[in-house]
């Protein structure tokens, strides 16, 4: 290797490296120097920002530095930014404001903000979103990242004192401070990608080049003699099934040779070498043959006669139909009827953390193996399938995760990474290129939908037919369950006499299509919802005033033919966005006064989102009393960035009665925490925080009953309180370390189990389409549109939700923040073109510039079972947003769009058409 | 093998590039460079990092002219408080480039060199009529920007022998003002759709003695729009006017599709837009005041 000596300083330390110069900053700072608070989120390539460090103090981007450039010079990380005894005053406001989600982006953001406020004390917001713009963000929607920075700034000029998190104690509702931040606002957290372990070994995959061929040969005689590889592994090498699991029907984890690969980046061999140059060396130069066939990326043409055949009956993975009412007549009946087509396109998660998992053989004997997903038991089971191992020679943990959104759902990186390990008998670790993750991890479902709708003319609807095509793309990989989710959605929180709703997956050679926020419901909610909006312009009629009208009610038997379990405050939902929506409405029309080229439009949504369709109704949890008189939650509710952990010790503290701080979380890890189920469909809080609350309710009342023992009282009459337990009638105590010595003096474990279990009060029900839990939400967008161009600007969101009680308010927030710029993006921005599309200078992710002032509402109509009467929320804020945007921008140009992403050049297009 | 060097003046880099006999390479910001190197594009053995030479670093706004160091970069040509005031083409289009990040680091000789048909320091220093100081071993001379461009990619400015040093644009002594318009399919961190950059210089009696309207990406190079350009001269300044040039330097453009970014149809379309909106901001702020400088 060609090195030189480089002397800098780094966090005001002076360090020499000898290193390559031309290799960038970024390299130099996360190798020799172990500084990993500069991430990356890109191929070093510019397009993310997470790798920003300040040079002499002005941010650049370290992967796009060469080392040899900052010889002399000074260099600052994340690392350097806290004093040795308290936080930078940027650090504790991004804390406090609730600006940290998954953290990947933080250091950064962090950085950035530092060199603006160093040269402007006292910014404007649109200085602090100039610049952090070009630093993504996927999880927050930037709006509180910014407020921390202005926050920051006024500490740093003296005005107010430094920011401290509201409140640690265990407060449901209001703001506490996540209990993983301090981690990540200084670098010191670890992800997959920063972790160090000596004689690591690296895995990289050979991927077929094509949309769809049959592997003929595959020849690795030259890459095992290539110095550094350890191992090439194929199908051949799989000891056990070759294949995801029930995860995906037909989906191989390296093709077998005979086998067809459908779609670009479908999985061959596995080069396991010391380096990963190495390993790039070997994938070259394994010998491959391939026989090209014919490909298909649409629903259409995988669906027409003489298609290829790529898999399935026909090409088709999955189908389900929903009758209720009676349509024909309904049709007939109806005074308006409109058919519409709308189309939406495949996405990207783009979860700022590429795919990145580490495995090694632990000192149990076990296979360890760390990464980010939703369901660390779900991968226990995967792994030990595919590697014929038993589940318990198997420990997966969940490390701190740069986000998900789904996309870390797909097992295919945990499955490949224990097989490395297992066949190597060493440490390794898997990290996707930004290229490989856009090819090779599951996208969110393109959906074609032929709607008819039908109503009266006083605008009472009578009747809904939905067919619903979905392109799951090269493989199964988790959709075969869409059709079900798609019906659900279409239909919304609306009064249908009669329903005919279908909905299938389609097997297409584009990238495989899987779980991605909001599960194959937000597509077909955006077809139905602009239907909608398109109904009401047709009546004439307000479409808040038709929503409201046709709304359904809490306790009403649903078009789904049962009653929903979970109360449902969509009036509500919609009383809470009247007046805004009226406010804006009445400003775009004063605005639209001018005539000019640019016009403003408003545009209305709602939805409803079935949330914990995933899994069991039964769940469980342990609450432990440790020795010291603390409290341990053990539990299986990833968090990869969201809060959870956070949630959980929050609830597990408020049935207590101690502070926050008592209470540590061990959350998925399949070695120490029990099988909470999988996180999906928005299901944690309610139902592991359901488990979690029996479990801390169990614990509470056997150490009470214990304590009264001990002080010779009746349990009743004690108080729990931190770290002791109180008569408040004898002024007698106890501590809870004595408490906890108790307990193991006379033999009773001090961790019990907690079980949330809804399977009786909601019985066997054999109906795919069941399950009475509901959140719903409506959002208004404000658009501005240039008629010249077709450019769309977000200007404001509003975006109410009823969450049924809330836990951590910031955290709320911020899950709807994030959704809406995410929302913004689908609506405006993302596409994924198979065949075109190759990472993020092609995929176009909201910047800071495009986000939109978003008034958040949260509708708090409590439920009726989950603990403390929360609902779940993640994913259904996703939802709304897409529809209410382009039916602002459809009203703003007079026009009806109906295919996502609405790019300038579609808008324009509908512009210029004649149609309105 | 990569070495770094540091050369202290325009001399020792010139001789570096000449030892290594084409397989060195100069380098300022980097930004574009690096990941060229990293996809094997280029493989320079040396690079010449010219960052720390005297003199190249300054911007000199003298009576006639501004000239600009080879290592300025875009936040430095973006903050300096006269081309703010008076070149606000020039400023705009350095912060159109990337992002911030990027504009502390990247450089508007490094852009020219580039030669990408969108390159945003391309299509403003088209429309400055700007000029660049070329060195090498046989001397130096000053070209128009406007004849550094071979090709997509491809520059007559060889930087294995070559460096830009300065790069300077006139100051007319009339009234004139320039514009800058930007499409793309997000508001930053982004390639053009199109961009375009347009400079007015009026006539003492208030019409327009001489236009420059410099577009991307509409050809294999950046592009002026030379049958505009001509009408506009001596015409009257009025919106019929601004319509018209921007309708023929719609005529003379020929984009290209990328289903990636833009139809070739809907390039074209948004044309007239950006054009007109340019001129008719460059006229604004000619006639602004007296003489803006
Ligand atoms: S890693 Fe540097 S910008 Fe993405
Ligand atoms: S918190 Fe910004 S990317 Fe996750």
């Amino acid at each position: 290797m060609p090195r030189q000596d480089i002397t800098f300083t780094v966090n005001r330390r002076t360090v020499s490296v000898t290193v390559d110069p031309a290799a960038p900053l970024l390299d130099v700072l996360r190798g020799p120097l172990g500084l990993t608070g500069a991430k990356q989120g890109c191929d070093y390539e510019g397009e993310c920002g997470a790798c920003t460090v300040l040079l002499d103090g002005q941010p650049v981007r370290a992967c796009l530095t060469p080392a040899g450039k900052v010889a002399g010079r000074e260099v600052l990380t994340v690392e350097g930014l806290a004093a040795a005894d308290a936080l930078y005053p940027l650090q504790a406001a991004f804390i406090a404001h609730g600006a940290v989600q998954c953290g990947f982006c933080t250091p950064a953001m962090l950085l950035s903000a530092k060199a603006l406020l160093d040269r402007v004390p006292d910014p404007t917001p649109d200085q602090v979103i100039e610049a952090l713009d070009g630093q993504l963000c996927r999880c927050t929607g930037y709006a509180k990242i910014v407020a921390a920075v202005q926050s920051a700034a006024a500490t740093l000029r003296g005005e107010v004192a430094p920011a401290a998190p509201a409140t640690a104690a265990p407060v449901i509702g209001g703001s506490a401070l996540r209990v993983d931040s301090v981690a990540k606002v200084t670098g010191a957290a670890q992800y997959v990608e920063d972790m160090r372990v000596p004689g690591l070994l690296h895995v990289q995959v050979l991927r077929s080049p094509h949309h769809h061929a049959r592997l003929l040969a595959l020849d690795a005689a030259a890459a095992r003699r290539v110095p550094g590889v350890v191992a090439v592994l194929a199908a051949e090498d799989i000891p056990g099934e070759n294949g995801l699991g029930d995860y995906s029907e037909d989906e191989p984890l390296l093709a077998p040779v005979g086998a067809t690969l459908r779609m670009v980046g479908a999985p061959i061999a596995l080069v396991v070498a010391e380096t990963p140059a190495a390993a790039a060396e070997g994938v070259a130069a394994i010998d491959v043959r391939y026989d090209i066939l014919p490909h298909a990326f649409e629903v259409a043409d995988a669906l027409a006669p003489g298609a290829p055949h790529i898999a399935g009956d026909g090409n088709v993975l999955s189908a389900e139909q929903l009758q209720m009412g009676d349509l024909p007549a309904a049709l007939a009946a109806a005074e308006v009827s409109l058919a519409r087509e709308y189309r939406t396109a495949y996405l990207e998660h783009s979860a700022l953390e590429r795919e990145t998992v580490l495995g090694y053989p632990d000192d149990a004997g076990r296979l360890t193996i760390i990464g980010g997903t939703h369901e660390p038991y779900y991968q226990q089971k995967y792994i030990a399938g595919a590697l014929a191992l038993p589940l318990e020679q198997i420990r997966v943990i969940l490390p701190p995760t740069g986000g998900s959104f789904g996309g870390k759902q797909d097992p295919w990186p945990f499955v490949a990474t224990a097989l490395a390990v297992l066949r190597t008998g060493r440490p390794a670790r898997l990290m996707f290129t930004r290229r490989e993750s856009f090819a090779a991890s599951p996208k969110r479902h393109p959906y074609v939908v032929h709607n008819r709708i039908a109503a009266t003319r006083a605008g009472r609807l009578l009747a809904l037919r939905a067919e619903i095509d979905a392109n799951t793309g090269a493989y199964d990989s988790g959709g075969k369950y869409i059709p079900n989710y798609a019906i659900i959605a279409s239909g919304g929180p609306y009064r249908w006499p009669a329903v005919d709703l279908s909905a299938r997956t389609v097997y297409t050679n584009g990238p495989k299509a899987g779980q991605y926020r909001g599960y194959g419901t937000a597509q077909a909610a955006f077809a139905t919802e602009c239907l909608l909006d398109e109904l009401a312009q047709a009546l004439d009629m307000d479409p808040l005033a038709l929503r409201r009208a046709n709304a359904l009610l809490d306790g009403e038997t649903t078009w789904l033919g049962y009653s929903t379990g979970e109360s449902l405050g969509f009036v509500e939902v919609l009383a809470a966005v009247e007046p805004h929506y009226r406010a804006l409405l009445a400003d775009a029309a004063a605005f639209n006064e001018a005539a000019g080229p640019v016009r403003r439009g408003v545009g209305l949504a709602g939805m409803w989102y079935r949330f914990g369709k995933s899994g069991s109704l039964r769940i469980e949890a342990h609450a432990e009393l440790t020795r010291d008189g603390q409290f341990t939650i053990y539990c299986t509710a990833p968090d990869y960035g969201q809060g959870t952990n956070t949630a959980m010790a929050q609830m597990a503290a408020e049935t207590l009665g101690v502070p926050r701080a008592h209470v540590a979380v061990v959350n998925a890890d399949t070695g120490r925490a029990p099988d909470s189920g999988i996180q999906g469909a928005s299901r944690a809080t309610y139902f592991v925080g359901g488990a979690v609350v029996s479990a801390a309710t169990n614990l509470r009342a056997v150490l009470l009953g214990i304590a009264a023992e001990l002080l010779d009282a009746a349990p009743d009459t004690l108080m729990l309180q931190a770290g002791r337990v109180t008569s408040p009638t004898t002024h007698a105590e106890v501590t809870l370390a004595e408490v906890a010595a108790e307990f193991d003096r006379i033999g009773h474990a001090r961790r019990v189990r907690g079980v949330f279990d809804l399977s009786d009060r909601f019985p066997a029900e054999t109906r795919p389409t069941y399950l009475p839990l509901f959140v719903t939400g409506a959002h208004v967008a404000e658009v501005e549109t240039d008629l010249r161009t077709g450019e769309v600007r977000v200007l404001r969101m509003i975006a109410a939700h009823d969450v049924g009680r809330v836990i951590n308010r910031p955290d709320a927030e911020g899950q709807i923040e994030g959704a809406v710029l995410m929302g913004v993006g689908a609506a405006l921005l993302e596409e994924v073109l198979p065949g075109h599309t190759t990472g993020l200078a092609d995929y176009y992710l909201p910047t800071a510039r495009s986000m939109p002032q978003i008034d958040v509402l949260l509708v708090e109509v409590a439920g009726r079972h989950g603990p403390f009467g929360v609902k779940g929320l993640g994913e259904a804020a996703m939802l709304p947003a897409v529809p209410a945007i382009i039916n602002a921008t459809s009203r703003a140009i007079g026009r009806r769009l109906r295919a996502i992403p609405a790019t300038p050049e579609r808008v324009l297009a509908a512009i210029r058409s004649d149609a309105a | 093998m990569t070495t770094y060097v540091t050369p202290a003046s325009v001399e020792a880099a010139l001789a570096l590039l000449d030892e290594h006999r084409g397989r060195a390479r100069i380098i300022a910001g980097g930004t574009d460079l690096l990941p060229d190197m990293r996809s094997g594009k280029r493989t320079p053995a040396c690079l010449v990092d010219i960052t720390g030479i005297p003199g190249l670093r300054e911007i000199r706004v003298a009576a006639g002219h501004v000239e600009v160091g080879a290592c300025v970069t875009f936040a430095e040509l973006r903050d300096h408080p006269f081309i703010r005031q008076h070149i606000h083409a020039l400023a705009e289009a350095a912060a159109s480039v990337g992002v911030a990040a990027i504009q502390n680091a990247a450089t508007w000789a490094g852009n020219l060199v580039q030669a990408m048909p969108a390159a945003d320091g391309a299509i403003v220093a088209l429309a400055l009529e700007a000029e660049a100081r070329i060195v090498d071993l046989s001397g130096e001379t000053w070209q128009p920007v406007a004849s550094l461009f071979a090709g997509p990619g491809r520059s007559t400015v060889d930087p294995t022998r070559q460096l830009i040093t300065h790069i300077r644009f006139p100051r007319p002594a009339a009234a004139w003002g320039t514009a800058w318009q930007r499409a793309g399919r997000r508001p930053s961190l982004i390639l053009p759709t199109i961009n375009c950059a347009a400079r007015l210089i009026l006539a003492a009696d208030g019409g327009i003695a001489a236009a420059t309207i410099a577009l991307g990406p509409v050809a294999a190079t950046p592009f002026r729009a030379a049958r505009a350009e001509a009408f506009l001269h001596a015409a009257r300044p009025a919106p019929a006017t601004w319509a018209e040039a921007a309708r023929l330097a719609q005529e003379e453009a020929q984009p290209r599709s990328n289903p990636l970014r833009a139809s070739r149809a809907y390039r074209s379309a948004i044309i007239p837009a950006l054009v007109e909106s340019a001129l008719a901001t460059a006229y604004g702020r000619a006639t602004e005041k007296e003489s803006p400088c």
